[in-house]
């Protein structure tokens, strides 16, 4: 049953080199203190190694053992935890490297380096075995004199190799040494998805945003239930409430790829944001699908709406690619070729990897499109060719300034859903992990993350997550075992999944719908999603994706998405009904072919809608534009009062996009770039940093606090889901990364806009325990029914998922009897 | 809250600047004023000042003699400048008589630290004359045979800044003198050498004949002596100046038996020897009569650590200023910042004084010279012990490190600042200290648990080193101080320092004595100090605030909460009626309404 048989590997290697085998029926086993996945052999060891530690894991030298097996390079260290045989099987320990991570094997000798090939032959014995990882670490081993040769020899030759620098068909080969054992299915197949996210998959999922966006006149339709308006499009998309399946259906012509105007978020003060791909101009335009294009384009408001043309400014996926890889090459220097660049030309050449510029260009845009929103009342449309590359950028980039939600780990996870996997982002074909499409290569996504890590960087204390949990989600995308990031559009994700089980799917019964033609082998093992993060982190290394005391959301509650506090917004609505604008380098403007419908060409247009759009600018506009580049001198915006005055927690977290104020990702460009550490001596290795301990005291206190309350007021059992958070926070801030937050307010943390009410028994908050909270037990209990779908699978699914605060008159129609 | 002009590190200059309410009547703009006791009101007038971030600004200016005050009377644009008049560098007229542009007639001011002020006057009557002559008298009051301000001023403070550092005290805490350093006073009446100081620590088995001898092969005197040493292995750092080798090669035998004998004193195999100059300037320099220590010197290595000379820093600190005031060079931001070679030359400087750190932590001792030994000297010496020794660390340590190696050891801070002197295109100015305390900053960066003073110290050293508020950085060397009676007659910047400890402090100082630091040199990890070089610029006051502080603060008050709640709750006797309201829903507004007062406790140990 395993991907790679047993005697495949003997042929390959010889048959001494097998240490182990697993046997059948163990979850997984401890080989020389290494505990090996179901059906993982350890191919070679070597003894007496010692790890190089970066400065985040406190610099200095490991001593330990190295390992490969077929599936990574592992080390474990001498003085480390005995493993827990018990303990779910995971993926990766702390130290360890999945082969398919590996880019390039170089081995440092007396005055020498050599990269080391498959087909290489060591000429010396190796003091120094180097890793270049994808995801831009470089892990670097060294071997005392007391290991043995032999050792060495063979360790360096089974790596080479074994690492297959990925090619078509090497992704599966690895995937199955990772994931393709029978228990490892079992297993797989056994989870249960996280459910503090919203993963999109479901029509309720899309309810439950709406709902928690208080926006009202949409509605979630089905028509694209089997994907067949548009390939590439969710199942569930939001449109209109006021437009009929009917009428929605032929709309999808007029657009790119079917990829009509859809709803992505509403900002509190009205605005909604649309996203949708370019017209298709040669199309004649009946009357009635004019006035349907007009009512999806326009959405709840009647006014106006910007379209935000997302081509010209922004890189494209070439430059994307030819930035990182020059990126790459510049931080990583190698020390096999020694073709670093010489430290005085360091500035200049990070310039010229145009890198920078592209995350500015994006943070502009992005910055543009909340100022829009904050605006109130109007739609933005971000429109691009084919709406699956930088409108993921910009939606989701605006949402995360404005929503503080989104700054969340499991908000931002929902967004990353929601914008990026569900919405169509090509992730298998950006990441071409399989090799197989050179020419579409592009890591938009790490060009997001990169965008996220600078607003991070500008506004720490506006975050929950932590730069560790976007810098875990940046190294997951270079493994290739996620379905997250296989598949180029949630079609493609259904197929796959239907032939492994319901593992991490909501059932509602539509896979057999699905055309059962496959072309993927039901051999191939079920892969997990990325947020399925104990399978890659360890408990401890998760708590730090998150503050240690975490940052309260905004509690004032949501009117309806009517929080129109804004003077600017009044003079919007003075402009004609149906005016529509474009937005293309930081100007407005009105050309006559923007809807093609209304162009001059098409003569129905204005027969039948008398009003002209108008060619003028509407001068509210420009000055909301104004108003962000005034928000660069912050004295000069009467609501921000400096970060000392009262946060307005709908004010957009705007970055300054000066020269100086945008940095460099150092913590994951440059990790282990190993002249940076030739001076390092750890300082903080066994110091908690102040903040640390701080929070650590006051979580304490926290806890007892509650303890005592609870011990001693039955009103308050209901919120035994907290203490739980707290122990977790204990363990974390030994050693926790960086932290910054404002003091919460109150002990409730993830409920983005509704204030619970203080003695609600619904569900617990969302947000409260990353770890599973004790009502998990129910969960298990209706796994079953969860896995298998009946029609009880809405009423276990409720009791999992949680519903923010509802308050019981608003709650989404079907939902609302479940959770009474 | 604060204008957009004085910036929030306007509170290191220790200047009180009540805000008003906007429509505060013209005559008393300046009544607010907070003047330092023995400041002086000179001149008030109607300005504009012309703002390069917010356009030409109508107001009020008044200059003192300390300082130069600014306030607009425009309601809708508050700026409010608070220069002294130490930090003005040059000052010149703008526009003739025949000016017609608007705003093209009036003055001209350029600073010290990093920005320019433009102002424009009326042409009528006489008012450009007055406010130009009393400027240029009051800044430059040396030059117009009158005292500095620190002479001046009246104030008082409840430390006594000059006696953090006493030399003696220094050496016992070394462990000096032992028995292969003695202390010698031989430079009592500054007979052997008039720029050092008078205490000095020479190898025990050097004669005070061999000293002189020595005095005389060294530039202006300068022989080796001690800066530091290390405690367990007993390597010394010893700091001198260019031996006056000259072109003919000359030798000295003493100052070759002296070296010999600093070598001998831990029994280090080779003594090494750091030239901090690049090679081909140490060549240069025999013309001159100096040079370097050539083969003649055994059991000894040179070292070039290629460190620029003083013209040359201060034209790339020249050139920063060209990109980030008033305008930042957006469109190439990092070549730009490249072609000025700062971060380059902070990088040599720092590499450098990592090389000395790092070969005294091996056990060998180290000679450090230059041409003179009071600038790249002092650079490396003092870099190097913040980097060996924890004690400078400290807010005090560090006060003593710059009193023993920059002040006491004859850094020439009258000729690189140029204090009172109107002579602004002297080339003996140079930011060779301001360098030194970007090392410094950059260092805390790299350890922010490491130092325990925070960067508001640092600010506030490079602006008292121009205000001339302070006789700490007056005068290039003891001598010139004992003769004009600095610590007598002037305050010291550690008094004013010391008697507002809080604010100097870094909450997350972590004691920690015997750890080298040794920080990266490397372009790809030091950063442009932004909030000092850019501070002028109201776009980049945002950042200033630091979050991991103000973090730091709200932990505190939430902790006592925490702490006030649980024992609200241990007294409590009837738990189920009190609890129910105040433990959860009233968590909100009673965190909010807690003050930060606690701040002030964040020292306490825990």
């Amino acid at each position: 049953m395993q991907g790679i048989s047993s005697e495949e590997l003997l042929m390959f290697f010889k048959g001494e080199r097998m240490l182990s085998q697993s046997s059948m029926n163990a979850r997984s086993r401890d080989v020389y203190g290494l505990r090996c996945l179901p059906g993982e052999c350890v191919l070679q060891r070597a003894v007496m190694v010692r790890k190089k530690l970066t400065a985040r894991e406190g610099r200095g030298w490991l001593s330990g053992t190295l390992f490969c097996t077929h599936f990574r390079v592992a080390f474990v260290p001498q003085d480390g935890p005995k493993p827990d045989d018990n303990a779910d099987p995971m993926l990766l320990a702390d130290h360890d490297v999945a082969l398919a991570s590996i880019e390039k094997v170089v081995v440092v000798g007396p005055n020498r380096t050599k990269l080391v090939t498959p087909n290489s032959s060591l000429k010396f014995t190796p003091e120094e075995l180097v890793l270049y990882c994808r995801d831009m670490r470089v892990i670097c081993f060294l071997f005392d004199r007391l290991t043995p040769d032999a050792q060495v020899i063979e360790m360096t030759y089974t790596i080479a190799k074994t690492y297959q620098p990925l090619k078509p068909g090497s992704v599966l080969s690895f995937q199955n040494a990772a994931l393709g054992s029978v228990e490892m299915k079992q297993f797989l197949s056994n989870r249960r998805r996280d459910t503090h996210m919203n993963w999109f998959e479901s029509s309720s999922d899309w309810e439950q945003e709406l709902e928690r966006c208080g926006a009202s006149g949409w509605r979630v339709s089905t028509v694209n239930d089997r994907f067949e308006m548009s390939t590439s499009l969710p199942r569930f998309l939001v449109v209109p409430q006021k437009v009929l399946d009917t009428e929605l259906k032929k709309s999808f012509a007029h657009f790119n790829e079917g990829r009509i105007p859809r709803w992505c978020w509403r900002h509190p003060r009205g605005s909604d944001l649309l996203r949708m791909a370019s017209f298709q101009n040669n199309i004649y335009h009946e009357k009635d699908d004019i006035r349907n294009l007009e009512m999806i384009l326009f959405g709840c408001q009647s006014s106006l709406c910007v379209v935000v043309e997302l081509g010209e400014e922004l890189p494209s996926p070439a430059d994307i690619q030819l930035a990182h890889s020059r990126l790459r090459a510049l931080c990583l220097g190698d020390i096999s070729t020694s073709v670093s660049v010489p430290d005085d030309k360091w500035l200049s050449t990070l310039e010229s990897t145009h890198w920078i510029d592209y995350t500015r260009s994006c943070l502009r845009k992005a910055s543009e499109v909340a100022c829009l929103l904050r605006g109130g009342h109007l739609t933005v449309a971000l429109q691009e060719v084919e709406d699956r590359d930088m409108s993921c950028m910009v939606s989701s980039l605006v949402q995360v300034m404005c929503d503080p939600y989104f700054r969340t780990q499991h908000g931002f996870q929902s967004l990353v859903q929601k914008e990026w996997v569900i919405a169509g982002h090509r992730f298998y074909s950006r990441i071409n992990c399989h090799r197989d499409n050179d020419k579409e290569e592009a890591p938009v996504f790490l060009l997001f993350l990169d965008c996220v890590w600078q607003l991070w960087s500008q506004y720490p204390s506006r975050f929950q997550m932590t730069d560790d949990f976007l810098l875990a989600l940046h190294d997951s995308i270079h493994l290739p075992l996620f379905s997250t990031f296989l598949a180029n559009c949630q079609r493609e994700r259904c197929k796959r999944s239907q032939n492994h089980g319901q593992c991490y799917t909501p059932v509602n019964g539509w896979i057999d719908m699905l055309h059962p033609d496959s072309s993927s082998d039901a051999s191939d093992p079920p892969l997990p999603p990325v947020w399925d993060w104990a399978l890659q982190y360890s408990k401890q290394r998760q708590d730090r994706f998150t503050q240690p005391v975490p940052p309260t959301p905004p509690l004032q509650p949501l009117l309806n998405g009517n929080l129109n506090t804004n003077p600017d917004a009044i003079r919007l609505t003075d402009t004609i009904p149906g005016s529509v604008f474009l937005l293309s380098r930081g100007t407005f403007s009105c050309p006559s072919n923007l809807l093609p419908w209304r162009s001059s060409s098409s003569g129905i247009y204005k027969k039948t809608h008398r009003r002209a759009p108008s060619s003028e600018n509407v001068p509210g506009l420009d000055r909301l534009l104004k108003l962000w580049a005034l928000t660069e001198f912050p004295q000069s915006l009467p609501s921000s009062c400096g970060p000392q005055g009262p946060l307005d927690p709908y004010e957009p977290l705007l970055p300054l996009l000066m020269g100086p104020c945008m940095g460099l990702w150092r913590e994951c460009y440059l990790r282990g770039a190993l002249h940076a550490q030739a001076f390092s001596h750890p300082i903080s290795a066994n110091h908690p940093h102040p903040v640390e301990r701080l929070a650590q005291e006051v979580q304490q206190l926290k806890d007892k606090l509650s303890q005592m309350s609870t011990s001693t007021d039955p009103n308050l059992s209901t919120k035994k889901s907290e203490p739980r958070r707290i122990d977790t926070n204990l363990n974390q801030n030994t050693n926790n990364g960086t932290f910054l937050f404002p003091a919460p307010r109150t002990q409730g943390m993830g409920v983005p806009r509704a204030a619970p009410p203080p003695t609600s028994r619904g569900p617990p908050p969302a947000t409260a325990p990353p770890s599973r909270p004790r009502h998990k037990d129910s969960g298990g209990s209706s796994k079953h029914t969860f896995l298998f779908g009946h029609s009880s699978v809405a009423d276990s699914r409720s009791e999992q998922r949680y519903y923010p605060t509802p308050s019981n008159s608003k709650l989404p129609k079907g939902t609302s009897s479940l959770t009474s | 809250m604060a204008s957009p002009v004085s910036m929030p590190n306007s509170n290191a200059l220790d200047a009180h600047i009540p805000t008003t309410p906007r429509d505060i009547k013209d005559m008393e703009l300046l009544s607010d004023v907070c003047l330092l006791a023995g400041e002086d009101r000179i001149i008030d007038k109607d300005i504009i000042y012309i703002c390069p971030f917010n356009g030409a600004v109508k107001g009020k200016v008044l200059i003192t003699n300390y300082r130069l005050y600014f306030k607009s009377s425009d309601p809708d644009v508050s700026v409010t400048l608070d220069v002294p008049l130490g930090a003005i560098s040059r000052v010149e007229k703008m526009g003739g008589a025949s000016s017609r542009g608007e705003n093209s007639y009036g003055l001209d001011i350029t600073c010290k630290d990093m920005r320019n002020l433009r102002f424009a006057l009326k042409q009528e009557g006489h008012s450009r004359r007055d406010i130009f002559e009393i400027l240029f008298r009051y800044a430059f009051p040396l030059s117009h045979g009158m005292q500095l301000f620190a002479y001046l001023t009246q104030e008082k403070h409840e430390e006594n800044g000059w006696s953090v550092y006493k030399p003696i005290e220094e050496f016992r805490r070394q462990g000096l003198p032992n028995n292969k350093w003695r202390i010698t006073f031989i430079n009592k009446g500054y007979d052997l050498c008039d720029t050092y100081p008078t205490v000095l620590a020479v190898p025990y088995k050097s004669k005070e004949e061999d000293l002189k001898r020595v005095a005389a092969f060294r530039s202006r005197a300068r022989i080796p002596v001690l800066s530091w040493i290390h405690r367990e292995n007993q390597a010394v750092i010893v700091r001198c100046s260019q031996p006056l080798v000259g072109m003919s090669g000359k030798r000295n035998k003493d100052d070759e038996r002296y070296l010999d004998l600093i070598r001998e004193a831990n029994d280090t195999p080779k003594l090494t020897i750091y030239d901090a100059r690049p090679n081909v300037n140490a060549v240069a320099n025999k013309a001159t009569g100096g040079g370097y220590e050539g083969d003649e010197y055994q059991n000894a290595e040179l070292i070039f650590l290629d460190i620029q000379n003083i013209h040359v820093m201060r034209e790339s600190l020249k050139k920063l200023k060209d990109i980030v005031y008033p305008n930042v060079e957006d469109s190439h931001w990092l070549s730009s910042l490249e072609s000025t070679h700062w971060l380059e030359h902070i990088k040599l400087v720092l590499s450098g004084a990592i090389q000395v750190a790092d070969k005294v932590t091996s056990g060998n001792s180290v000679v450090v010279h230059c041409s003179d030994g009071w600038d790249r000297t002092a650079q490396l010496t003092s870099l190097a012990m913040l980097m060996l020794d924890s004690h400078y660390r400290t807010l005090r340590g560090f006060q003593v490190l710059i009193e023993k190696e920059w002040i006491s050891f004859g850094h020439k801070f009258a000729s690189r600042i140029g204090h009172g002197d109107k002579n602004h295109a002297d080339q003996d100015r140079s930011p060779i200290f301001v360098q030194f305390i970007d090392c410094v900053w950059q260092m805390t960066k790299q350890f922010p648990t490491a130092f325990e003073f925070n960067e508001r110290l640092l600010l506030t050293i490079l602006d008292h080193l121009y205000s001339c508020r302070f006789g700490t950085f007056l005068y290039n060397c003891e001598s010139a101080r004992d003769q004009h009676e600095v610590r007598l007659k002037t305050v010291s910047l550690w008094s004013l320092v010391n008697s507002k400890i809080d604010m100097y402090l870094n909450p997350f100082y972590t004691p920690e004595s015997g750890r080298v630091l040794y920080p990266v040199a490397s372009m790809r990890h030091l950063e442009l100090w932004v909030t000092y070089y850019i501070r002028w610029n109201p776009r980049i006051r945002q950042q200033q605030q630091s979050p991991v502080e103000q973090r730091y603060k709200e932990l505190l008050a939430l902790r006592d909460e925490y702490l006030k709640k649980l024992e609200e709750l241990q007294l409590s006797d009837s738990p189920s009626s009190h609890l129910a309201n105040s433990s959860t829903p009233n968590t909100s507004s009673s965190t909010a309404s807690t003050p930060p007062q606690q701040y002030t406790r964040l020292h306490t140990p825990f």
